[in-house]
């Protein structure tokens, strides 16, 4: 086994429970769910960088931001409808699905998952919303949890390559329609992929200090190390490492995240 | 020439060559925008970096927008002060570029380095820096807050991470505006300035 492979074992590690579900009786906070404070270890990282990255405690909303909600936000902020917003900040298929402006149509159900949102679309929704993107770090940290109630010899990367194999359906599925995780979080796999806030954090392209472009380049050695765990983690990455932030796609939505001052 | 190409095939490349299954996601997400002045054109073009709203503070502590660029082709770069390997080159290369245009044609470009370290690179610092590296008034060095820095990045497609000991991770790349602030040319990598990149800078930047 090369050195690099080891970099490559690495979904994130769990040192904490999640917490009975908190009560939220703050407006603000509703549809959110608590992330105790834990740790993370990055499937990427540089030389010098720590090997565990720690997270604070935080809220994450339950699901999936869906149409329904995104429209809202489109009503009140119409300088983000598909027919007016500004290249620079989504590409030519924002919303395409959608059948108008204010109209999300029938092939995008009101409670199903809204995608073909580009990042700034997205960062601009949480904002309005009084929240903001998760990180990734935040994001991993919270995905990693196991689905309630999940069969002792049944592997999470087992779903999310399952789910990886089969092409995003033309209509998709409403949000809380997978599995809730231990966090009690709905859709973390297996619905849409999602946005994170600082999803160009993990530099793939050569030249730059320390640039992990010779890792991603090299596929094979993740393939070749026998943890197929490590493969879908490096599935999520190496997208990640594909999009732009004024890129729209039709399997990328997003959630929303806030700060626990608590 | 050759080399730039390269460079920039590699992130489309790495995709392609890893999974058929990695491969199939993107593909509704090229956005190809072309560059052409629309006949009855906004005060800031749809695909315009101007159309970035907030303050930036320069090294002479003076709150600049970005929409104070516009009026001249711009060379745009994201750097921090204390980077000993990357971005001196970075800067090397936009020196080079501005220097091989004919006299008449480089007052016309400036260059503009924001910093990707807002922390350490304060106001007298970046001061300090433009005076090392003798960069005269037609450069501009930015500072913005951590938000403001990540949105930038997003629109120059520059990756970049603290890697916490004082180091930044980061792609290289020098992006060319137009007059109007829309990206006309992305350089990737160091070592990009090359005749035919000065050549188009020099096209671009007469009106």
């Amino acid at each position: 086994m090369k050195p690099a492979i080891v970099i490559l074992l690495s979904l994130p590690l769990m040192f904490n429970r999640a917490k009975p579900e908190t009560a939220l009786g703050d407006s603000g906070l509703a549809g959110m769910r608590e992330i105790p404070a834990g740790r993370y270890r990055p499937f990427f990282r540089s030389v010098n960088e720590s090997a565990i990255v720690k997270v604070k405690s935080f809220y994450m909303d339950v699901h999936a931001v869906t149409n329904a909600e995104f429209l809202q936000f489109v009503r009140a902020n119409p300088q983000w409808a598909r027919s007016k917003v500004a290249r620079l900040f989504a590409d030519e298929n924002y919303l395409r699905q959608w059948a108008g402006d204010f109209e999300p149509g029938t092939q995008t159900p009101s409670n199903s998952p809204v995608t073909n949102v580009s990042w700034f679309a997205a960062a601009a929704y949480a904002k309005w919303k009084g929240k903001r993107l998760p990180t990734e770090a935040e994001w991993e940290y919270a995905a990693a949890a196991a689905p309630e109630g999940m069969q002792r010899n049944t592997r999470l990367t087992a779903i999310i390559l399952g789910w990886y194999d089969h092409p995003t359906p033309t209509i998709l599925p409403p949000v809380c329609s997978t599995y809730r995780n231990g966090f009690g979080l709905f859709d973390m796999h297996g619905l849409i992929w999602e946005w994170v806030a600082d999803f160009n954090a993990t530099v793939t392209r050569q030249d730059g200090q320390d640039g992990a472009a010779k890792r991603f380049s090299c596929a094979a050695s993740s393939l070749g190390a026998a943890d197929k765990e490590d493969y879908a983690a490096f599935m999520r990455y190496a997208f990640r490492g594909s999009l732009q932030a004024s890129y729209t796609v039709a399997s990328l939505g997003f959630r929303c995240a806030r700060d626990n001052n608590h | 020439m050759k080399n730039i190409t390269i460079v920039m095939m590699i992130p489309a490349f790495l995709l392609l060559s890893c999974h058929p299954r990695v491969a199939t996601m993107p593909d509704s997400c090229c956005p190809g925008h072309p560059v052409t002045a629309a006949p009855d054109e906004p005060a800031v073009a749809s695909n315009s970096i101007y159309q970035l709203d907030g303050r930036w503070t320069d090294e002479n502590n003076r709150l600049v927008a970005l929409q104070s660029l516009k009026g001249r082709v711009q060379l745009v770069a994201m750097i921090y002060t204390y980077c000993g390997y990357t971005c001196p080159r970075i800067i090397a290369d936009m020196k080079a570029i501005r220097n091989n245009l004919p006299a008449g044609v480089r007052d016309q470009v400036g260059c503009v380095l924001v910093t990707l370290d807002p922390e350490r690179d304060t106001p007298a610092q970046l001061r300090e820096f433009a005076r090392e590296q003798g960069l005269d008034s037609h450069w501009e060095l930015l500072r913005g807050s951590a938000a403001q820095v990540r949105e930038l990045s997003m629109v120059l497609n520059i990756q970049y991470a603290n890697a916490g000991n004082g180091n930044i991770s980061h792609s290289a790349g020098i992006t060319v505006l137009d007059r109007e602030g829309r990206i006309v040319r992305s350089l990737q990598g160091t070592g990009v300035a090359g005749t035919e990149v000065v050549a188009e800078v020099g096209r671009i930047a007469v009106p």
